[in-house]
């Protein structure tokens, strides 16, 4: 890292910065703080905090420190080592710019600052309260950086009144650090809340393994991963198949350029992406770390440098969309099967136009242009099919409806063949039967689902973290269909299922629904309707090995053509394969090479 | 081994075992079938370990001995056969079957005899004796109220109980029960009760073509099997173990309303409901509804959000409260598929309450279905 000395901006730039509130929390101070550690190059950050942030907030770093003769600038309003000119602005490489967050910070709190240069052998400590420098000493510790931020708003009660709960604030501090550390995987971080450990990385540069601490082991191991690249921008994350949602967008994350920021026009991006794969109302839970050159980003837009501005938003905005809804295409829609699927021969090289059109074909330029999605996701194999290759095998309605689809017949008694107006569909059909039975439970939820009682109810014996469990969302399998009453201790009675349950073991039903409970014991209650839901669905759809009769696997595509969203699984599996026609054509040598 | 036999009792004999055959086992022998002289006939066999049947044909031996042969393609190419004979004639050195009609010949690979497992032989001095009719119309009433599910190998089971002079029949899948008694025309030195798996039974009905002949049911100790001994034919199966849920007590006594309908004409309005009700999770509503001295009316209607609606008026006599009930469609149809009597009583309690249906005029069934809840 290239060392510059930390300077007071000339008027032109300052008049140019953004201006407003830097610190309105404890989380924002944590936020300058950590930025300011990565812009020194830490590797290893650990953040204590006492008081919900009110009592302390202590960052220190490894990074490259600051000299003992800068010490009292760097606490000065508009001194930075960031930026030099007017120009800079426009180019900015580093999460802090203004030179303001440590000058604000030391208004509201008494801050201590003491750091050391690795190459030095002694540093300072400046003790600063409500802006007055009490304190300046010469210190040998550790190379690196440590700031405590003490007693914050101690000086501006009317501050303190608008902190949130506690346990709010506190949230809010964790969900930031850990955000952080999934965006910079390659440093340390560990916070300590209270006297305890709330957050440890590795710095190995996994982020999974962060995204685990975020959402949990499970949660983590079902995210999709996003991975576009494109010259120099670069779209990477994580995003949550169909089957996991929110109730709200707040499980939406997004970072430009290293920093977290707020975007609107992105998560409507993430969302189109996702439209009609998810019911209306839900959310997925996203990461995504959006790459750009900087002068592509305007960052200097908001006080807290919680917005940017994009020179070309249009550009990102299709960007960002085409890369979740490529990761989603991989793991759900109906996928394609590509050229590569079956063994490359050069003769088919090169085939980048279809000679004709099919009716009923449709385009790569028709394709959803709402959304100006391009098509190319679509092939799932990714990378061996040359461009402009897609456009011929891409099928209408990718996120729309099922095709209207004929019944050719069963295969290996577990997928059903058909034809659509565009080629040939294969089937799964217990995926196929889920879906269909998943959309009319939640269908009928509200209304009441009809439940089947027992002739005789069956005792279900549970552990007693289970009891607890079941106890906690009795009325929610009651709006299921379930008729459950306690019998005696951790035991149960089940006195109805839901009616497409019926032929099923009800015992087993409902322990398969607890166990779901224990995987994930704090999901929203929307999505753990849909999850139970979805697991009384998979327990009662046809299963593959089952034969099924002409008029069955008619029943099955009629259905499923009704559905909202028929192409994958309430689980988002595929339900249906396509091999279209032109792909048909083309393997029987019938286009295009004469 | 080398025979003769009648393309016509040999593709018949094939067509009899080779529901037993489990093409997709791991012992690939069990996907043959058994080809054996027998005491002058020929044998045919096949099973999957917990099923086997038996037949035997009129057979023509010159040779004695035994094959097994791949029982698709054995039987397929029986049925394509146009000479009224078939010559068998077994290799024991390429373990190869030769199948010769008219002008046809082929060589069937197969299996060594001796890799099949064994049949048990019954012990026909020590058994009851039943009538082929009257069991397969037991079987037919009792056996597809049975579960389907894996996972409750009880239930799969039909609970069959000798006692006190007589033969009972019960199968349930928890949602509805269904018990069929008959006399016994000999009394048995002691009680006995068994679970035989519903398919077997059903089975058993099919193989059993002629209503006039005997079956003679066999239990070799300590095995866990049951053995049923028809004319030319043999049925095992293993029985299964557990405890079969006590069909007496859910058996509702006191009814409140009595319903008598025609079967008939029941059994159509629930067809037509049922065309309706299939996507919808199979629900159909029953309105019972006595107006005094007038006959009384029972409204089955049918309503899915996919499909739309359906009503049906019965004409009924009717004893008791008015109520409303809904069902499964299904349970409802097919129990009324194998009532064999012009009317049928549906005998109900309340809402929630199990109802029983049972043909007027025969004591000896009953089969209570557990009504559905409309959210
Ligand atoms: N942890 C640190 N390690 C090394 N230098 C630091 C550290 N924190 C602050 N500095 C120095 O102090 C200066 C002032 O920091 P401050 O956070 O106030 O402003 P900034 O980061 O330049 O801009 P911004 O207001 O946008 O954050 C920085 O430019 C940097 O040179
Ligand atoms: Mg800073």
């Amino acid at each position: 890292m290239e060392l510059k000395r930390i300077r007071i901006l000339p008027d032109d730039v300052v008049s140019q910065i953004a201006a407003g509130e830097v610190v309105e929390r404890p989380a924002s101070v944590i936020k300058e703080l950590v930025e300011n550690a990565l812009d020194a190059g830490a590797t290893d950050i650990s953040i204590e905090v006492e008081g919900a942030g009110k009592r302390l907030i202590a960052v220190a770093d490894n990074g490259q420190g600051i000299a003992p003769d800068e010490l009292e600038l760097a606490i000065t309003r508009h001194a930075t080592s960031k930026l030099s000119s007017a120009q800079d602005l426009f180019s900015i490489h580093t999460l802090g710019f203004r030179g303001e967050a440590l000058a604000s910070m030391a208004s509201v709190s008494r801050l201590t600052i003491t750091s050391r240069r690795p190459e030095e052998l002694t540093g300072a400590y400046v003790r600063v309260e409500g802006g007055q420098v009490r304190e300046i000493e010469r210190y040998g510790g550790p190379a690196g950086t440590e700031v405590r931020v003490e007693d914050l708003f101690y000086n501006v009660p009317a501050r303190l009144k608008f902190l949130k709960k506690d346990t709010t604030e506190r949230q809010q501090m964790i969900a930031l650090v850990t955000r952080y550390a999934m965006a910079y995987p390659e440093t340390r971080f560990k916070l300590i809340m209270e006297g305890t450990r709330a957050l440890q990385t590795s710095g190995r540069g996994d982020r999974r393994e962060v995204l685990a601490q975020l959402y949990g082991v499970d949660v983590a191991k079902q995210m999709l991963e996003v991975q576009l690249v494109d010259g120099e921008r670069r779209v990477q994350g994580f995003i949550s198949p169909v089957a996991l949602t929110r109730s709200n967008r707040k499980e939406i994350t997004l970072f430009v350029n290293g920093r977290w920021v707020q975007d609107a026009a992105l998560v409507t991006a993430v969302l189109r992406a996702y439209h009609t794969l998810i019911m209306v109302g839900r959310y997925p839970l996203v990461v995504l770390f959006v790459d750009l050159p900087p002068q592509e980003v305007d960052v200097n837009v908001h006080p807290a440098k919680a917005e940017v501005r994009f020179r070309d938003p249009d550009q990102v905005f299709s960007m960002v969309q085409r890369a979740v809804k490529r990761a989603l295409l991989a793991y759900s829609p109906v996928p394609q099967v590509t050229r590569s699927f079956w063994p490359a021969s050069s003769a088919y090289q090169g085939w980048s136009e279809p000679a004709w059109e099919m009716p009923g074909e449709t385009r790569q330029e028709e394709l959803a242009p709402e959304d100006g999605f391009d098509g190319d996701a679509v092939d799932i194999e990714g990378g061996d099919v040359p461009e402009g290759e897609v456009s011929a095998t891409a099928q209408p309605g990718l996120d729309g409806a099922s095709p209207l689809l004929r019944l050719v017949g069963q295969v290996g008694a577990a997928y059903l063949v058909a034809e659509g107006p565009d080629g040939l569909y294969l089937i799964d059909q217990h995926a196929a039967h889920e879906r269909v039975l998943f959309e009319r439970l939640m269908r009928q939820r509200d209304s009441g689902v009809p439940s089947q009682q027992l002739l005789h109810a069956e005792t279900v014996q549970l552990t007693p973290h289970q009891s607890a469990l079941l106890e906690s969302q009795l009325n929610l399998l009651g709006k299921l269909g379930f008729q459950i009453e306690a019998f005696g201790p951790n035991t149960y009675l089940v006195r109805a299922v839901p009616a497409i349950l019926a032929d099923r073991d009800p015992a087993a039903a409902v322990r398969a629904v607890v166990e779901d409970f224990e995987e994930d014991e704090t999901p929203l209650q929307g999505e753990l309707e849909a999850r139970i839901a979805a697991r009384v669905c998979k327990r009662s759809a046809v299963k593959a090995g089952q034969i099924l009769s002409t008029a069955e696997q008619q029943n099955l595509l009629r259905e499923l053509e009704q559905c909202q969203s028929p192409r994958t699984c309430p689980h988002g599996r595929p339900t249906m394969i396509h091999l279209s026609v032109d792909l048909l054509e083309r393997q029987f040598g019938r286009r295009g090479s004469r | 081994m080398k025979a003769s036999v009648s393309q016509q009792s040999l593709a018949h004999g094939l067509s009899m075992v080779s529901r037993a055959v489990s093409p997709r086992s791991t012992l690939p022998v069990l996907a043959n079938v058994l080809i054996a002289t027998d005491e002058g006939r020929l044998r045919l066999s096949a099973t999957n370990l917990e099923l086997g049947i038996s037949c035997w044909i009129p057979a023509q031996i010159e040779e004695e001995g035994a094959i097994t042969v791949p029982a698709r393609t054995f039987s397929d190419y029986v049925n394509t056969l146009s000479g009224e004979r078939v010559q068998l004639t077994a290799n024991m050195q390429t373990q190869s079957l030769n199948v010769r009609s008219a002008a046809s010949t082929s060589d069937i690979k197969g299996i060594d005899a001796n890799e099949y497992p064994p049949m048990p032989a019954p012990d026909l001095a020590n058994g009851v004796t039943f009538k082929a009719g009257e069991l397969k119309e037991m079987i037919q009433q009792v056996a597809f109220a049975a579960s389907t599910d894996e996972a409750r190998p009880v239930l799969q089971g039909v609970m069959v109980s000798l006692r006190d002079g007589e033969l009972t029949l019960a199968a349930t899948d928890g949602f509805r029960i269904s018990v069929r008694r008959a006399p016994l025309a000999a009394s048995l030195a002691k009680p006995l009760e068994m679970i035989v798996p519903a398919r077997a039974l059903t089975e058993l009905a099919r193989i059993a073509a002629d209503p006039e002949a005997e079956i003679r049911l066999h239990i070799p100790s300590g095995r866990g099997q049951a053995i049923f001994r028809l004319k030319d034919a043999e049925l095992v199966t293993q029985l299964i173990e557990g405890n079969f849920p006590d069909y007496r007590a859910i058996i509702p006594r006191a009814l409140k309303t009595h319903t008598i309908l025609t079967t008939a004409a029941l059994l159509a309005a629930c067809k037509q409901a049922e065309i309706i009700a299939r996507e919808g999770n199979n629900v159909i509503r029953v309105d019972v509804r006595g107006r005094g001295q007038e006959p009384g009316v029972v409204e089955i209607s049918a309503q899915s959000e996919e499909t739309g609606n359906s009503e049906v008026q019965l004409d009924a006599n009717i004893d008791g409260p008015d109520l409303t009930i809904a069902f499964n469609v299904r349970y409802l149809r097919e129990v009324l598929d194998v009532i064999k009597t012009p009317s049928v009583a549906l005998e109900t309690i309340a809402h929630n309450a199990p109802a029983v249906v049972r043909p007027v005029g025969d004591e000896n069934f009953v089969h209570v279905i557990m009504p559905m809840h409309l959210g």
